[in-house]
């Protein structure tokens, strides 16, 4: 390959247990505030799960004047025009008529989202007796909302966005559970790269904060069941962790070319500058003891943005708070820096904000350019007793301030597919010194 | 520095309502049989849109040997399993493998990739769920109480979206770059996109690429229905009567590998990747553009991306879905690349319904087929061209290919339109 494109990110969005916008999302991380709770959304409390991280008075039409797009638009998609219009404006930018088609959006989506109040009213019209009857749905008094079917189809929330923005470009929703929002991070850097965009909608958007969402966890017994200290539920690294708390929430990045970036005299907060994503093939909920596959995608990142051990500052953790999740990811940490393993930071903001599942990944990479831009590592919350089978630099008690020159993003998912990204300060890019491998304008792959 | 490689295809697998394997599927399509009827999956006596391409009198076990995976995984999965199955075996991937060394194998692993397009699941998915709010009295106190002991432990991993990319990986080994693509009907060959350009990057050296979903589902028929979406009689493409598309199932899936590799052993190639196309609309959730620009700017992508002028284009696979909008639109976009004398188009729908995430996978694997025989099928359903739609050429009767290079054009909501561009006997492009 010849010359390849640099790619800038140059606006960011947030929609998280934390907050409505980035701001605040990024205040609540720094300060090791929980957003986490318990679930107000329903009545939980016969659930062996109760606590979650949501985002509360969420009301869209706040931000996002259509209203008739909004009656689209399920709560996750919600989040997801908030959090990119955040994006939008944050970035100063828009597609017009001329440019729509050189931009293009690419998402973590979650699964099929079905109001539960959808599935009581096919309850209602189609079981009987215990049994399950398809003719209900043909009974006159059905409720049919042609609205609600556009609402819980699998692009619903690309179609929006891309309405309402007007990108006419290369359009994708990927899932690949957790790790889809860094994933959907990836496939738009390589969009950009190979030139079939010059400007990218890139994040994810998830709720599984719902009856039958929040079910599929407690089924697998994957959830912290720390029901009566909610803020303390989710403790990454900590010895006694004993689960994850579900998020919801949404992040997305604007992302440009950089000489274009620069021309129009853009804040650049970062570059996004590798993207790692390999598959463990190794069973479909566990991962590798020996951080196998994890190990791949950090190693493929790091080449793929030409930098070495010693340029990585810091690690945004995939660290859900379970007991397999955490060991096996430290592992891969140690297996990939060897001796650097205590300069580089870790934390996991999953300690705040909880697991937002296909938008994880996508919010965790804009906290890592917020990091980089403000020169401080997010604290590790509640890290009372660092596991000793970790062995990793934790950034512990208070958020950590840290010149950092590149950081990894880390996700990893359900399924075995890791997906790990990385960021570059910006002048690490206008200046090399010695210290990026590659001169602007002469990177190869 | 290298240049781009050029993507070969070894490997076609494939499975829908009209026949197990490329070859009964071909064979049906030839004879112009359609596997369209009533729907068995539950009785549906008494729905007024009642058709549907369904696979029927398959086992399981026939589609996934293995029959410790079946309470893992879902019938949409079964499918994207059997597919991809029968594309790594007649690619002849795995017993090269086996030829290697040691840290050989390693590296052969890391460096296969897998891209899946995945429906991401059917509302039945969520009926699991009806039994426990029958028990709980519609009360949700009860409803959590009563979860874990009403419900199989295993639902969510039932019905990941991205089982079919998981468990080619542990099946089979591979271990590289990956995707699994949830955009409705584009997935499947938005699925082949990507793994081509990783191949292209460098990313990998082979990939599988499949698409699979399986959607005829009460409630999914009971909306297209309601949308005015489904076809009381046939699908009818281009049809003046035309009224409406047919839900199928199934899977298709590929094996691509670089030139290089493939040639360096000796694997029979079954075409190549020449270029792909992407746009979208922004009409929104369900909507396309009358004018057809959406498409036939996908379809400009494709062409330039194959370096491929529309002259050199000999068949051109239509999404060709039934509905009145959508093959409008898709005439005009036609039109818009190819002027007033395109190449023969033909569309397979009448035959297997629309596979929605796997639609444009399955339409890849039988494109491939059609140039390898050279022949065009004919549309038996098509009675009577749209005057409103002419010139194209579609037939009831097979029609000649114009040349090497097919276009097969795959639409879906969400105003999503993705174009391949491929050929089939790979000839050499020095210049």
């Amino acid at each position: 390959m010849n010359s390849r494109r640099r790619v800038a990110i140059t606006g960011i969005g947030m929609v998280t247990p934390l907050g409505h916008d980035a701001p605040t999302t990024w205040a609540g991380l720094l300060a090791g505030r929980s957003g986490l709770g318990p679930i107000r959304g329903f009545d939980a409390e016969g659930f062996p799960v109760r606590i979650g991280g949501e985002v509360r008075d969420f009301k869209p039409e706040d931000v996002i004047s259509n209203r008739r797009l909004l009656k689209y638009a399920s709560r996750p998609a919600g989040f997801a025009l908030v959090a990119a219009e955040e994006a939008m404006r944050d970035a100063g930018l828009r597609p017009n008529a001329l440019d729509g088609h050189r931009w293009g959006l690419s998402v973590g989506a979650g699964m099929l989202g079905v109001a539960f109040s959808e599935l009581e009213t096919v309850h209602r019209h189609c079981v009987a007796d215990g049994e399950f009857h398809p003719d209900g749905f043909l009974d006159s008094q059905f409720p049919v909302d042609p609205v609600a079917f556009c609402r819980s189809q699998t692009n619903a929330g690309l179609g929006l966005l891309a309405q309402h923005f007007g990108i006419r470009g290369y359009a994708t929703a990927v899932h690949t559970a957790c790790a889809s929002g860094g994933q959907a991070l990836g496939t738009a850097l390589k969009v950009m790269r190979r030139g079939h965009a010059d400007f990218m909608l890139a994040g994810g958007f998830d709720s599984m904060l719902n009856p039958v969402g929040i079910s599929g966890f407690c089924l697998l017994g994957a959830l912290s069941t720390d029901n009566d200290t909610p803020h303390q539920a989710s403790r990454p690294f900590d010895k006694t962790r004993n689960g994850f708390v579900l998020g919801e929430g949404a992040g997305f990045l604007v992302l440009e070319e950089w000489a274009s970036a620069q021309a129009r005299g853009a804040r650049i907060y970062a570059e996004l500058a590798g993207d790692g994503n390999s598959l463990s093939s190794y069973r479909i909920t566990d991962s590798h003891p020996s951080g196998d596959g994890p190990i791949q995608a950090m190693q493929q990142a790091m080449q793929d943005a030409g930098i070495g051990l010693e340029d990585v500052d810091y690690v945004n953790a995939h660290g859900t708070s379970t007991q397999m999740n955490d060991r096996s990811e430290c592992a891969a940490l140690r297996a990939v820096f060897g001796s650097h393993i205590q300069r580089v930071a870790v934390s996991s903001t999953k300690s705040c904000m909880g697991h937002l599942i296909a938008a994880a990944g996508a919010v965790e990479a804009g906290v890592c350019a917020l990091a980089i831009r403000d020169g401080i590592a997010p604290v590790n919350a509640n890290l009372v007793e660092p596991d000793p089978e970790c062995g990793v630099n934790l950034v512990r008690g208070q958020s950590r301030p840290l010149q950092i020159r590149a950081t990894l993003s880390n996700s990893l998912g359900f399924g075995g597919s890791n997906s790990c990204l990385v960021l570059r300060h910006p002048d690490e890019v206008m200046a090399p010194s010695g210290r990026g491998r590659f001169p602007l304008g002469k990177a190869t792959a | 520095m290298n240049s781009t490689p050029r993507i070969m295809i070894t490997g076609v697998g494939a499975v829908c309502g009209a026949g197990l394997g490329v070859d009964a599927i071909w064979s049906a399509i030839l004879d112009g049989r359609s596997a369209v009827a009533p729907i068995r999956q539950w009785d549906s006596s008494r729905w007024p849109a009642r058709l549907a391409a369904e696979v029927t009198e398959v086992s399981s076990q026939t589609l996934v040997e293995d029959r410790r995976l079946h309470k893992f995984i879902s019938r949409t999965d079964m499918f994207g399993l059997y597919a991809a199955q029968g594309a790594i075996q007649q690619s002849g991937l795995l017993a090269h493998r086996e030829k290697l060394e040691a840290p050989a194998v390693t590296r052969f692993n890391d460096r296969s990739g897998v891209f899946v397009g995945s429906g991401g699941g059917v509302y039945q998915n969520n009926y699991d769920f009806l039994p426990l709010i029958t028990a709980s009295g519609g009360d949700l106190k009860g409803f959590g109480r009563e979860l874990t002991s009403t419900v199989n432990p295993m639902w969510l991993l039932r019905n990941l979206p991205n089982n079919v990319l998981c468990y080619i990986g542990i099946r089979h080994g591979f271990k590289g770059t990956n995707a699994c693509i949830t955009n409705q009907c584009v997935g499947g060959i938005m699925a082949v996109a990507e793994a081509a350009a990783a191949l292209r990057s460098g990313e990998a050296d082979r990939a599988v690429a499949a698409g699979h979903d399986a959607t005829i589902d009460p409630e999914t028929v009971l909306h297209f229905h309601k949308l005015g979406l489904l076809a009381e009689d046939a699908v009818r493409p281009f049809d003046r009567d035309r009224r409406g598309t047919v839900l199928g199932e199934g899977a298709a899936a590929f094996v691509l590998e670089t030139d290089e590799g493939a040639r360096s052993r000796k694997a029979e190639i079954v075409g190549e990747f020449l270029g792909s196309g992407c746009s979208t609309e922004g009409t929104g959730v369900v909507g396309v553009r009358p004018d057809g620009a959406g498409l036939s700017q996908a379809i400009e992508l494709a062409l330039a991306d194959a370096q491929v002028s529309s002259e050199e284009v000999g068949l051109i696979v239509a999404h060709g879905n039934g509905t009145r909008a959508s093959d409008a639109s898709e005439a005009n976009a036609i039109h818009r690349v190819f002027g007033d004398r395109p190449p023969p188009v033909t569309a397979f729908k009448w035959a297997y319904g629309h596979l929605v995430a796997a639609s444009g996978s399955i339409d890849l694997a039988l494109a491939l087929r059609a140039l390898r025989d050279g022949v065009v099928p004919g549309i038996p359903t098509l009675n009577s061209l749209d005057p409103a739609l002419a010139p194209l050429p579609v037939s009831q009767k097979p029609q000649s290919l114009r040349g090497s290079v097919a276009v097969i054009a795959c639409r879906g909501f969400g105003g999503m339109n993705a174009v391949l561009v491929v050929r089939a006997v790979p000839v050499s492009r020095a210049e």
